[in-house]
């Protein structure tokens, strides 16, 4: 009973995803806070040192974005969608939508600031500040 | 005719435009401006067109660097015959046309029509956003539901922020029932937590046409979870003349059913010498939500006044 409940655990940390919240490599910070990412993920704060910030998701559905969203914004589908109804009446508008990691890092490379996220094995040898890490089962 | 277009403009809205995500409007390629809107269409047997287009609204907005753009151009009470405010003659009006500057990330500056600053029925106050399709008093007698003028933010921490509402000419949006004011000065302060929040206002401002100026002050608090939600407003107004409205209040809870349906229960009482009426409701509504961006709504209110109570059901669009 115990090795099976020790091998179950074992196998839930191996299949345990780690997301890293990322920036340019010239983003002038080094380190955000969990308050500050989902400011910026909710369009509540736009700016760092002056510059606009190009805050970008990943696309509806796929896990990394649930697990984003679960984790960073604490929101499940409804309330995002609730919060969103209301936002865009107001104003705000959702972060841009890249269709695939190569875009992301795409963007990342090309403008400053930037932020996103993806999944840490997606990382590679990519050249980007890695702002938070969060680890979802 | 009119009917006709009508309702297939509404029907295919409500289908076409139903997808499942967070994003709405279309942005216009190579630009920074996007474009949307959003259609109310009400029942309400005791009201002398008993089916109305409430609000056929087109929203656009725009952003450059600093700068942000939101305008909301709106045709209301359009009855099936294609009357707009009973005349044949279509009326647009213009609900908000406001230019925001961002200083920085704590200080902003807008200028133009906003929705005042005030209590959270008045941030989002169209029925596609709400949770009934009737609007409490003091949504509409309390305080200037409009500002034509400028607004200072200034974001003091994580949870809390302030603003100053500053108008002193004419509303630039056409007369309605609500109070369209010459001069408005207004404080409001806000804080906000994960779950709770609240804001207090405080006001003074000058109805168009008359010599009158009104003190309001209030206070909103909501709670709100998953499965559950509860706010309240309570609203008080004085003016320099001997007619006022002492008090203006609702609380309103809603549950969750599933992701699709919610029950709300609202209570409502309130004191208008003005109006001479003193008044309480109890409203029990159901809303239902086939896609994210549908919502059918059905009330019946009990009210004080016999002759008020009815049953009010809306459909509304947001795209």
């Amino acid at each position: 009973m115990k090795i099976s409940l020790v091998i179950f655990l074992l196998l839930q940390l191996l299949n345990a995803r780690e997301i890293v919240i990322i920036a340019d490599k010239n983003f002038p910070k080094t380190h955000l806070s969990e308050k500050e990412i989902k400011a910026f993920f909710l369009d509540k704060v736009h700016f760092v040192n002056g510059k606009r910030v190009l805050v970008m998701n990943r696309k509806y559905g796929e896990p990394v974005r649930m697990c984003f969203e679960k984790l960073m914004l604490h929101k499940n589908k409804s309330a995002l969608e609730r919060y969103w109804r209301k936002a865009y009446y107001q104003g705000k508008r959702p972060p841009k939508v890249v269709e695939s990691t190569q875009m992301l890092f795409a963007y990342l490379k090309n403008i400053t600031p930037s932020i996103g996220y993806t999944d840490k094995v997606e990382l590679l040898s990519h050249k980007v500040k890695v702002l938070y890490r969060a680890e979802c089962l | 005719m009119a009917k006709k277009i009508l309702f297939i403009l509404f029907v295919i809205t409500t289908i076409l435009l139903s997808q499942d995500e967070i994003d709405y409007g279309l942005n216009i390629p190579n630009t920074p401006f996007t474009i949307g809107g959003y259609l109310d269409m009400s029942y309400d047997e005791k009201r002398e067109a008993p089916v109305l287009f409430d609000d056929i609204a087109l929203l656009f907005f725009g952003r450059f660097d600093s700068f942000e753009l939101l305008g909301e151009v709106e045709v209301s009470n359009v009855s099936l015959e294609g009357k707009s405010n009973r005349s044949s003659d279509i009326d647009l009006n213009l609900e908000r046309l406001q230019l925001l500057y961002a200083i920085n990330d704590t200080d902003k500056i807008q200028i133009g029509r906003f929705n005042s600053d005030i209590g959270f029925w008045n941030q989002t106050p169209i029925a596609m956003l709400q949770e009934t399709t009737s609007n409490p008093h003091l949504s509409q007698y309390m305080y200037p539901k409009a500002t034509t003028g400028m607004i200072y933010f200034k974001r003091l921490s994580d949870t809390d922020s302030m603003s100053i509402t500053m108008q002193n000419n004419s509303d630039i949006g056409q007369e309605d029932e609500s109070i369209i004011a010459d001069m408005h000065m207004a404080f409001s302060y806000h804080l906000d937590y994960e779950f709770f929040s609240w804001v207090f206002n405080s006001g003074l401002y000058q109805e168009h046409h008359l010599e009158t100026k009104s003190y309001y002050t209030g206070m909103a608090v909501k709670y709100e979870e998953d499965t559950f939600m509860i706010q309240a407003e309570f609203f008080t107004q004085q003016s320099n003349e001997i007619k006022d409205r002492p008090y203006s209040m609702y609380v309103q809870t809603l549950w969750r059913l599933d992701e699709k349906q919610d029950i709300v229960i609202r209570v409502e009482s309130y004191k208008d010498n003005v109006l001479d009426i003193k008044e309480e409701n109890c409203l029990l509504g159901y809303l239902y939500r086939p896609w994210h961006n549908v919502v059918i709504k059905s009330e019946y209110i009990y009210h004080s006044n016999a002759s008020l109570s009815r049953v009010v059901s809306s459909i509304s669009v947001l795209f």
